[in-house]
């Protein structure tokens, strides 16, 4: 699918009806217009840039859980953890300290069956996306870094578990840009704060236009996007004499691109008030879609909305969507109960099901990465034997992956017999980006930004494509 | 090969022949000897804490390579080649009561008798070492290092001759010149006066020029005209507000982790941290001399009090700075937090005053610079020999920040004393009511413990004010509890402990000038190690900052980091001068500000026909020329000379930080708050200048951040300019943009009365003085007027709105020139 074919009709639409509605605008409309033909301005940080090699997703839409979904309740079948639950195993750590450890082994607490025609075994626990399996590319051998939510969350975004880092969606807007002046090119859909906060979308060292935009579900989804003006027509005015007066300040300087940056980021709020809320307006997708999420009309409500607003905004041309289902409480953090792992499933799993099967029926799974993690997977045992819930485990857990360039239905990877650690191929986070940013064309080790003297990069030293799940 | 590559291999050729002749060609008996007696047993009995290869130089001493022992440690050099009695090491092997026994037990122990006279016997025959690899510090041979500018004690500079003798002001401005002229450069025209009093009013205060100032300004015609106006900024209290939001950035300054009031914790929330912010603004105003600033910030609680009298409530708030930091403090494992506060503090004062990303050697050694893991846990020993909690607080629950009172221990005990008996009586109520049968309410026993209790509690004075302060010792119920030296942490991490290393400054740093320990933590003989006019880094990087504050980049433009990954300085002599001006001149910020804008440097035009212009017929260096673009192609190859103003050949305009918009704003409908002090409030809306507005770490979408306003999670050198639609639609749409579009309007149109002879014309020219600081010229006139008759509905008044919020969101409101 083409990005321009999807939202040129809007986008064209929109600039002739503004030609149309005022004389005080026409530069700025031609200009737009223009910038469609030649989209390459130096200065702008926005503007589209070349990939590495020819890519095989245009858009990323990351699914990020928060709170630690435990991998042996989900994707990773365990039939001897179902087996020896009560016995005990020896550990050399447990939540970060070292010392030996006795654990009782916890029994998983849903039920794992083969699905599709690949035969992938999920557990009961997401049984909407489990009849999706054929298109994904399950990864059964992720591994992190860190035993904290703060860290381990900043790991699966930034790739590093210290310190405040560019995002993945802002290294990926940086090496690509965008493809729609009138939206940002790297949105964030959370209801509440992620551990970390802002950090998780934060462009850190990266020019500020990388940023996440961050929107959250609600009557104003993203800040002061209504008009305040009185009428388009009055703020049209404004920005024509407030043009005029720019383009006369400009001309006895230098030409400086902050200048002539900031006029342009007047004109893409002015297109970003009429299309961002034609995003957000869901009154035209049809029942059927509205069912496919599970989604009541009207509603901003849950994961479907986010799902279904992704979407959009993929089709608009923004280049990195993620959602973030809850926040750093009341999430999956189950140490107390694995049973508040029902909940949070619930609220994912119709509405991610649908999500692919929309973008599969649309021709958007071609060339749209889907990406469904967390931060780390939960223990498979316990200190105690009756213990409910379960500890922080980030050894090893499961993500996965869909759409442009990945091979579908298969699994890679695997954890040992009990899911403690990995036992073959293991995919650290590192590993899993720059795997990402293969598949949009972007190598990760010639995606560079120099800060303090030191060329950055997303995976720093580390990471390698993992060429086996490449289609 | 550049040139500076060039150099560096030269040097490295040279190393070698002045070293193969130095030292008398090798008799083969000699190396062999060496070889085969010496270097194994180096290795053997001594190699596990003197290796540079393993990173390992215990007390600063490497025996694995001759620079090592030439070099020496903590005590000097090793070796005196031929003379044994005189070699420390031959003294330590020999166990000698009076200085180190090496090895040590549990290490060994002495060595053999005919081991010892094997080194001694080398020792006498000179100490023949054929082993030439180049020592290293942590990620640099000790040859680079030296070599490294940054390293090297400031230099004494004279200012240079230069060709154009008339134009240079001060001796700024004949370093500059001298560079400009050098690479064929030339400099713009000097600004003129509105431009002048603009940009020096928004540098110094954050708020535009009054249009009196400007007035005051243009009709004062004398020689010293724009040095009055410097000095009147430089009195003002705003210069306080202004400087201390500079200061706050580089100590990543907080006043809150949760944005939400009614979300914060009283016990780990910095909710006193305002009084640290204050404490700036003041220190700026009075011009404390920024070395004392400095130590302070580090060790000011064990300062005495300059009355004499207890507690010294500056130095306590002061140190403030080392536990407003960043940390995930909720999570589990609070060892590992107390570790991280350790490593925050390590990391923001090696950033804020040395320029040294220390930080970086808490899991190895440094990668570029010479600062080994040993040097960080030398420094982490102080950091966790310092008190900065009340308490850890338990597994996912929260830590208390220590609160120290800023009344007199006898106050505190007073009250404390008093709050005791109030719960004894309390208790003793209590106990009465329990018995039975209970006693009658009027029981005279019980009425006067009644009476007495309340007679007390009345008398009770409300809690002593307090602040977050740290103090000697460190966190009860932690690994590190006292004052102690704390092992390695093996991968940065407190779960694998290595050697214990003794507490001190960075052994290359501090060289042979280690400051004793004597008692405490040693915080204060680090605070004043840093500030000494000795070392090379501080007043370097400080007057660096300030070159940033005024230019927009610094002369080393990465301010945080003068290690030997970061780019040199673009005027090494210039900076080195700054600096030894600035320690003589006692410290003093205020002076470097005066000296810095009363250059013609600072007082350049921004406005030129490119930028960097290059003088008839002469030809540009490589090195200064822009890489061709696209944007670059079609322009005249003259005006991109020097694209970043490096050389500083006209002045850069540049936007106005997230703070000084807001306040701008405030400022030119007249209804800015200049009050200093207080907690800061929540509300944008409020009247008050921005540094009174919160900055909570956990808030990163408010308007601030949105301007780009610093990251508080680490130190932040220098702020991003962003320009994003996110930010147009703010001052398109936020209700704060257009109230003071209709506040504006509110003040033209009280200001210029109905009456007043052709209203409209005067209205618009007094927006554009307040604004811009300027009159509108005849065409911005006609442009303002049409804005005014199209959108004049539903009243005039609305026009003058609209006309208002057109100006503020202009352009030229929010770069300065």
């Amino acid at each position: 699918m083409n990005d321009r074919m999807t939202f040129d009709p809007t986008r064209r639409s929109l600039l002739r009806s503004m030609i149309g509605g005022s004389m005080l605008l026409p530069g700025i409309v031609s200009q737009l217009l223009a910038e469609d033909a030649a989209p390459s301005n130096p200065a702008d940080p926005l503007a589209p840039k070349p990939t590495h090699f020819p890519p095989k997703a245009k858009r990323v839409i990351f699914l990020y859980m928060s709170g630690g979904v435990s991998h042996i309740d989900s994707w990773d079948p365990k039939p001897k953890l179902f087996a020896d639950a009560g016995k005990t195993v020896p550990v050399n750590e447990f939540q970060g300290r070292k010392g030996d450890y006795k654990m009782f082994l916890k029994r998983p607490q849903w039920e794992f069956a083969p699905h599709g025609k690949s035969g992938t075994e999920v557990s009961s626990l997401f049984p909407h996306v489990a009849e999706c399996v054929d298109d994904l590319c399950v990864i059964r051998s992720m591994k992190s870094d860190h035993t904290n939510h703060y860290e381990a969350t900043l790991g699966i975004h930034t790739g590093s578990f210290t310190f405040a880092r560019p995002s993945i969606g802002s290294w990926v807007s940086y090496g690509l840009g965008t493809v729609n002046r009138n939206l940002p090119s790297f949105v964030v859909i959370a209801p509440q704060s992620p551990y970390a906060g802002g950090q998780v979308w934060g462009s850190d060292f990266l020019p500020g236009a990388h940023q996440g935009t961050l929107v959250v579900p609600g009557p104003e989804p993203v800040a002061n996007i209504q008009r305040r003006a009185a009428s388009s027509r009055l703020q049209e005015l404004e920005l024509g004499a407030m043009s005029r007066l720019n383009q006369r300040h400009l001309a006895s300087r230098a030409d400086d691109p902050l200048l002539t940056a900031r006029m342009k980021s007047f004109e893409t709020a002015f297109g970003m008030q009429a299309e961002m809320p034609e995003v957000f307006d869901l009154s035209k997708e049809s029942d059927a879609t509205l069912k496919l999420y599970g989604l009541e009309r009207g509603s901003t409500k849950g994961f479907a909305w986010q799902c279904l607003v992704a979407r959009r905004l993929a089709e608009h041309g923004v280049r990195f969507v993620e959602l973030i289902d809850v926040g750093s409480s009341g999430n999956w953090d189950a140490h107390g109960d694995m049973l508040t792992h029902a909940p949070l499933a619930k609220n994912i799993d119709q509405p991610i099901a649908g999500l692919l099967r929309d973008l599969k029926q649309r021709g958007m799974l071609e060339d749209t990465l889907v990406v469904w993690t967390t931060e780390f997977g939960r223990t498979p045992f316990n200190a105690a034997s009756d213990a409910k819930g379960r500890e922080h485990h980030h050894w090893v857990f499961s993500s996965w992956l869909a759409g442009a360039g990945v091979k579908p239905g298969i699994t890679f990877g695997e954890s040992d017999e009990y899911g403690i650690n990995v036992g073959k191929d293991p995919v650290h986070v590192h590993d899993f980006h720059a795997t990402i940013l293969h598949l949009m064309g972007l190598d990760h080790e010639r995606l560079t930004y120099r800060h303090t003297g030191r060329d950055y990069r997303l995976t720093d030293v580390h990471g390698n494509v993992v060429r086996d799940i490449l289609a | 090969m550049s040139a500076v590559c060039r150099l560096r291999c030269l040097g490295l050729a040279l190393a070698v022949v002045v070293g193969a002749s130095a030292d008398r060609a090798f008799a083969e008996s000699d190396s062999d000897f060496f070889e085969k007696k010496i270097r194994p047993l180096l290795a053997e009995r001594c190699g596990s804490c003197h290796s540079a290869a393993k990173g390992k130089t215990r007390g600063g001493l490497a025996l694995d390579t001759r620079e090592g022992w030439q070099q020496g440690g903590d005590s000097g050099a090793a070796i005196v080649p031929g003379k044994p009695e005189e070699s420390l090491l031959i003294r330590a092997v020999r166990y000698r009561d009076d200085g180190p026994q090496m090895p040590p037990k549990e290490m060994g122990g002495k060595l053999a008798e005919a081991e010892i006279n094997l080194l001694v016997d080398w020792v006498r025959r000179g100490a023949p070492d054929p082993r030439t690899t180049a020592a290293r510090i942590g990620g640099a041979t000790l040859d680079d290092a030296r070599k490294w500018w940054a390293f090297q004690p400031v230099r004494p500079t004279t200012p240079p001759i230069v060709k154009e003798s008339n134009w240079p002001r001060t001796d700024i401005d004949r370093f500059v010149l001298a560079e400009l002229e050098q690479r064929g450069l030339t400099h713009a025209d000097n600004a003129d006066k509105r431009m002048l009093i603009r940009r020096a009013t928004f540098d110094v205060t954050g708020l535009p020029p009054s249009p009196d100032e400007i007035e005051a300004f243009l009709r004062d015609e004398s020689p010293g005209a724009f040095e009055a106006v410097v000095d009147r900024l430089l009195g003002s209290p705003a210069y306080g507000q202004r400087g201390a939001r500079h200061w706050l950035d580089v100590v990543r300054y907080a006043d809150f982790h949760d944005g939400d009031p009614k979300a914060r914790n009283p016990v780990c929330e910095p909710l006193e941290a305002w009084r640290y912010r204050d404490w700036v603004v003041e220190s700026f105003n009075r011009d404390l001399p920024f070395d004392q600033f400095l130590v302070h910030q580090i060790a000011g609680d064990l300062l005495p009090a300059p009355d004499g009298k207890e507690p010294n409530t500056d130095g306590l708030i002061a140190t403030t700075f080392l536990v407003n930091g960043a940390w995930d403090r909720g999570d589990a494992d609070k060892e590992k937090m107390v570790s991280d506060m350790v490593d925050d503090q390590i990391d923001t004062v090696g950033k804020a005053f040395l320029g040294l990303t220390l930080g970086c050697s808490r899991c190895h050694d440094h990668k570029f610079d010479p600062v080994t893991q040993s040097d960080y846990y030398a420094l982490a020993g102080i950091f966790y020999s310092t008190r900065m909690l009340k308490e850890l607080g338990t597994k996912g629950g929260e830590i208390t920040l220590q609160r120290r009172p800023l009344v007199p221990r006898e106050v505190v005990e007073k009250r404390d004393q008093q709050v005791k008996q109030i719960a004894e009586w309390n208790a003793k109520l209590a106990e009465l009511d329990k018995q039975s049968p209970k006693p009658p309410a009027d029981d005279p026993a019980r009425l006067e413990l009644v009476a007495q209790r309340d007679r007390l509690q009345k008398e009770l004075p409300p809690e002593p004010p307090a602040t977050l302060a740290v103090s000697e010792g460190g966190v009860p119920g932690g690994l590190f509890p006292g004052i102690q030296d704390v092992p390695i942490h093996i991968r940065g991490s407190y779960t694998r402990l290595g050697d214990v290393v003794p507490r001190r400054m960075p052994s290359f740093f501090a060289g042979d000038r280690q400051p004793p320990i004597a008692s405490g933590s040693g915080r204060r003989e680090l605070a004043e190690w840093v500030a000494s006019k000795e070392n090379p880094l501080t007043a370097r990087v400080i007057v660096n900052r300030v070159w940033q504050w005024h230019f927009g980049a610094g002369l080393v433009r990465t301010p945080n980091n003068f290690g030997m990954l970061s780019e040199p300085p673009s005027h090494p002599a210039l900076l080195d001068w700054l600096a030894a001006k600035f320690v003589e001149d006692g410290w003093s910020l205020k002076r470097l500000h005066r000296r810095i804008m009363l250059s013609a440097t600072y007082q350049l035009s921004s406005k030129v026909d490119g930028r960097g212009l290059m003088v008839e017929g002469q030809k540009q260096h490589g090195e200064a020329a822009a890489p061709s673009s696209p944007s670059t192609l079609n322009t005249q190859p003259s005006t991109t000379l020097d694209p970043d103003n490096r050389w500083l050949g006209q002045f850069t305009a540049r936007r106005l930080e997230a703070e000084a918009i807001r306040d701008a704003m405030l400022f030119v409908t007249g209804k800015l708050d200049p009050a200093t002090g207080g907690p800061a409030s929540d509300n944008l809306a409020i009247a008050r200048r921005s540094l009174y507005v919160q900055t909570a770490r956990w808030d990163r979408s408010n308007f601030a951040t949105l301007f780009d306003a610093a990251n508080p999670d680490a130190s932040d050198e220098k702020r991003n300019v962003s320009t994003v639609a996110p930010q147009s639609l703010f001052l398109l749409n936020h209700p704060f943009a257009l109230d003071q579009a209709q506040l504006l309007a509110d003040r033209l149109i009280r200001e210029v009365p109905g009456d007043t002879p052709n209203v409209e014309a005067a209205r618009i020219q007094l927006a554009y003085h307040l604004l811009f600081s300027r009159p509108a010229s005849d065409e911005e006139l006609a442009i303002a007027r049409q804005v005014m008759a199209q959108t004049a509905e539903p009243t005039a008044e609305s026009g003058w709105t609209d006309l208002a919020h057109v100006l503020l969101c202009s352009n030229e409101f929010i770069y300065i020139d």
